[in-house]
């Protein structure tokens, strides 16, 4: 076969798939039947291909028994789907897609402002005082101390004071020498030197 | 939505558990695959696009086989050829029957051992008819890559040397009737398949 009725055989081969889904036009469609009945192994090729198309179309379509899908029953039979993780899955999803249309800096804004106004909220709720602090007294074990026990507690509780503010003196003191009392002290005596100096000068030099 | 639910179930089970038994060597992971679309049909029934609940069924049918063909056992082929082969030749012993269910059988292994998409696509549209359009869908392709690719996965089957084998005695058995080439173009593919 020459190079010329290779390319001619390799290109009707490439039109078979064409002609078995009915693709080719009318043109095309007489151009391939006249090489394949004068080619004999585009024929053989084509046959081939005929028959294993057949053979696919012919695959029949399985039945579904009804044993296969007897656990399916025996799922759903319990009643609705679970409506809440629909709504739930729903709802997150829709504040995710909201989210992702924004800004970068708004997201992170957005958040930043979120914990913030949890955290405020969280720390008034903790300090707010009950309406009724009965209720939460009454609620918790109530311990009972003697009189002693209170007077004792006083009396530790004023040195504990005492121990505090003869320190506040004491670190006061130190602050203040080393950060106040002295630089000014020093600043006072070297101004009084300079004067000192200057009148020494204005004795040895005498008026202009 | 019990009755809509039943009624989906009907009119797309076949068609799943087809495409499930032609994708997969065994018939329990057919069957598995088909329960899975089914129930995860059941638990997203409020998020379906209705009017695509056909090629959502195939999508979902695709992605499973996808998830089982990973898991397969290479040693579970020849056990599932057997079987395949006691299935389709039945009652009848005729020779040249025996001969193309023995084809027949070849072939569906041949389909299995296709690469995806290409054994999907050729399932959904040579076995199962399904349209252009609804294999898109299934398979998130484009058209033209699911005529390419249903191109390329017909020529790989024809390059199937034990297919090739049979078809060539076929030939040889039947040499001294010759037959015409019949030249008509296969136009009706799929009909008679439910859609």
């Amino acid at each position: 076969m020459s190079s010329n009725g290779e390319s001619k055989c390799y290109f009707i081969q490439l039109q078979i798939d064409g002609y078995l889904d009915g693709d080719l036009s009318e043109a095309q469609q007489g151009g391939f039947m006249s090489h394949v009945q004068d080619c004999a192994a585009c024929a053989t090729e084509f046959r081939y291909a005929q028959t294993m198309h057949d053979a696919v179309m012919e695959l029949p379509q399985i039945e579904c028994e009804d044993f296969v899908l007897e656990p399916v029953h025996s799922l759903t039979a319990a009643g609705r789907p679970k409506h809440d993780e629909v709504s739930r899955d729903s709802l997150v999803t829709q504040i995710a897609g909201l989210l992702n249309t924004v800004p970068l800096y708004f997201r992170f804004g957005f958040s930043a402002a979120l914990v913030a106004v949890v955290a405020v909220a969280v720390t008034f709720t903790g300090l707010t005082p009950t309406d009724e602090p009965g209720q939460q007294v009454a609620s918790e074990p109530v311990e009972q101390f003697s009189q002693e026990d209170v007077a004792l507690a006083l009396q530790e509780l004023n040195v504990a004071i005492d121990y505090l503010n003869q320190l506040s003196q004491r670190t006061e003191v130190m602050i203040g020498d080393r950060f106040l009392v002295t630089p000014l002290q020093d600043s006072i005596n070297a101004s009084f030197e300079r004067a000192r100096n200057r009148e020494n000068d204005s004795f040895q030099n005498g008026p202009i | 939505m019990r009755a809509l639910y039943q009624q989906a179930i009907d009119q797309h089970r076949h068609r799943v558990l087809s495409f499930a038994r032609y994708s997969l060597r065994v018939r329990e992971d057919a069957e598995d695959v088909t329960q899975e679309v089914f129930i995860k049909l059941w638990q997203h029934w409020q998020k379906i696009d209705h009017e695509k609940l056909g090629a959502w069924l195939m999508r979902v049918a695709h992605n499973s086989v996808i998830d089982h063909v990973r898991k397969q056992r290479p040693q579970q082929t020849n056990l599932d050829q057997y079987a395949e082969v006691e299935d389709q030749v039945g009652e009848e012993s005729d020779a040249a029957q025996l001969d193309q269910q023995h084809f027949k059988s070849q072939l569906q292994t041949a389909i299995k051992s296709l690469e995806d998409p290409f054994r999907s696509i050729v399932i959904m549209r040579d076995i199962q008819g399904m349209s252009y359009e609804d294999i898109q869908g299934s398979l998130e392709l484009s058209a033209s890559q699911v005529k390419v690719y249903l191109h390329r996965a017909r020529r790989k089957l024809r390059e199937n040397s034990k297919l090739r084998q049979l078809f060539e005695e076929q030939i040889a058995n039947r040499s001294e009737v010759k037959q015409p080439i019949a030249l008509v173009a296969n136009n009706d593919k799929g009909s008679g398949h439910v859609q």
